[in-house]
């Protein structure tokens, strides 16, 4: 009686509790997409870096081609600003980084992630950032 | 006859009457609900302002006052992001007396996170942690902890910048724990940004989730105040008592008299902040966490591993674990007493420098988080 009734007791507890524990884990995400176009090669000119400041990233339009590198400080998330040819600066707790990304001052321990950028039919810029790709990455357009 | 009624009406409510003589002081006590959370007879050691500095009183006055002005609060605050700041807004200019208790509200907050830390000091240089008060000590630095994370949650709400940026910097720390940093921060916010999951969840933990596990902990930290032989006193000596009716509940009172009126003032001459609404595609510069935290965004900027895991982590263990270690029975029930030079010296070192730390981090960081001068 005593195993059973502690059986039951022990068996609906975990029910509802494991039942709670998944729920909060949402399975649906009403994000914005991670993978979005952010404007035609035209709207960036040449030799420019632009802040697209709705998806917290910067487009580079080199002679070379485009890239993407992320606006959001890899040390505590907050946005980082650009100044051509200086590279980066975060407001938040002063890391510093090269103009390709790379830490030049902590406390940010790893580089900004360049993101995939690709070509749409419609002829648009379009930025994956759940792909991250190497610093010799250019996008001809 | 209307007498009559009156009487019958108090006596089947507190079963004794105004507590006039020693018999009906001593039943006053043991009969009421609330009352009976006191015991009959107090140390008077334990009543002497000087020894307890009426701390953990003050901490438990300010979360009720927290509770009655969250609540009136509740009736106008949407937590969704669409109306948020609206409601922030409709509670400063179109609700009569919103500002007045969206002030109370946060200044409450603001001195319960102070009060409890300087109760924590109280107990410590004390050494009122000791056998057999250890549990309640851990249950003391739940409370703490708890008070932080209430603290922390209610910042989100206004969703201002001052907020958003605020939770963005503390998910963010979460997120370097080892193993389960990020997972603990993917459950916090809902998903992978601070948008309406988060607020949501953050609502759903400051109103409810969060009260309710610091109701249950007083509850449990008042009630072992009692099991464990009330108030910490030095052992051995022999103490008067007096009765709790009226010296205990009148001083009671007195304390909370005084912080409603510290609350009313606060509330009427400075307002509570509220910065432009959130934008996730501005930065402010300097970027800041709440004040309390700023100890740790100073530390963090030191290295996020170092600053926002090790030493919190470290903090936390050794409060938790403090009673376990120093089992020295010593030196309890007097402030700085000698047997305990060391263990004081070495604590009010580490609690001076987590307030210079946080000093610094409040008033000498300034744009890009280099050093400036607040003068």
């Amino acid at each position: 009686m005593v195993a059973a009734g502690t059986t039951g007791l022990v068996a609906g507890a975990l029910g509802l509790l494991g039942a709670l524990a998944r729920s909060v884990v949402p399975d649906v995400l009403y994000e914005p997409p991670r993978r979005f176009p952010v404007g035609r090669p035209g709207d960036f000119p040449p030799a420019s870096a632009t802040f697209v400041s709705e998806r917290r990233l910067f487009v580079f339009n080199t002679p070379e081609g485009f890239y993407a590198i992320s606006a959001v400080c890899t040390h505590l998330g907050c946005n980082v600003n650009h100044e051509v040819g200086k590279g980066f600066a975060c407001p938040c707790h002063g890391s510093t980084f090269e103009e390709d990304g790379r830490v030049r001052k902590g406390p940010a321990a790893w580089p900004l992630p360049r993101f995939s950028m690709s070509l749409s039919r419609r002829g648009e810029l379009v930025v994956d950032t759940r792909r991250t790709v190497g610093a010799d990455f250019r996008l001809k357009a | 006859m209307i007498n009559d009624i009156a009487r019958r009406l108090w006596l089947s409510v507190f079963r004794v009457g105004w507590p006039r003589t020693r018999q009906t002081r001593v039943e006053a006590m043991l009969s009421s609900f609330v009352l009976h959370v006191h015991p009959t007879w107090v140390r008077v050691h334990a009543l002497r302002p000087t020894y307890t500095l009426g701390l953990g009183l003050v901490s438990f006055y300010l979360f009720l006052v927290l509770t009655v002005t969250g609540l009136a609060l509740m009736l106008y605050y949407v937590p969704h992001p669409d109306a948020a700041y609206r409601s922030m807004k409709d509670l400063e200019y179109a609700v009569t007396f919103g500002m007045f208790l969206r002030n109370a509200h946060r200044w409450a907050a603001h001195g319960m996170v102070a009060v409890v830390f300087l109760h924590m000091c109280r107990v410590f240089l004390t050494g009122a942690y000791k056998a057999p008060r250890e549990f309640n000590w851990v249950v003391g630095v739940l409370l703490l902890l708890l008070t932080l994370a209430l603290s922390f949650t209610g910042y989100l709400l206004p969703w201002d910048q001052l907020a958003y940026w605020a939770i963005t910097v503390g998910t963010a720390i979460v997120a370097y724990f080892p193993v389960l940093g990020p997972q603990v921060r993917y459950l916090l916010l809902g998903g992978h940004e601070i948008g309406a999951a988060a607020l949501l969840r953050f609502y759903v933990l400051h109103c409810l989730v969060l009260p309710l596990a610091m109701a249950f902990l007083v509850a449990l930290h008042f009630w072992r105040v009692r099991k464990d032989g009330g108030l910490s006193a030095p052992p051995g000596r022999l103490h008067r008592r007096v009765l709790a009716w009226p010296h205990l509940v009148f001083r009671e009172l007195l304390v909370l008299v005084l912080v409603l009126v510290v609350i009313h003032a606060a509330a009427l001459l400075f307002d509570a902040p509220l910065e432009e609404i959130a934008d996730a595609t501005r930065t402010p510069n300097p970027a800041k966490a709440p004040w309390y935290f700023l100890g740790l965004q100073e530390l963090v900027r030191y290295g996020a591993i170092f600053g926002g895991v090790v030493v919190p982590t470290g903090l936390v263990l050794a409060l938790l674990l403090l009673p376990y270690l120093d089992t020295h029975p010593r030196g309890v029930g007097v402030w700085f007493a000698p047997e305990r030079r060391t263990a004081n010296a070495v604590f009010v070192a580490i609690a001076l420098a987590v307030v210079a730390v946080t000093i610094v981090g409040t008033f000498f960081r300034g744009p890009n988080w280099a050093w400036v001068w607040p003068w």
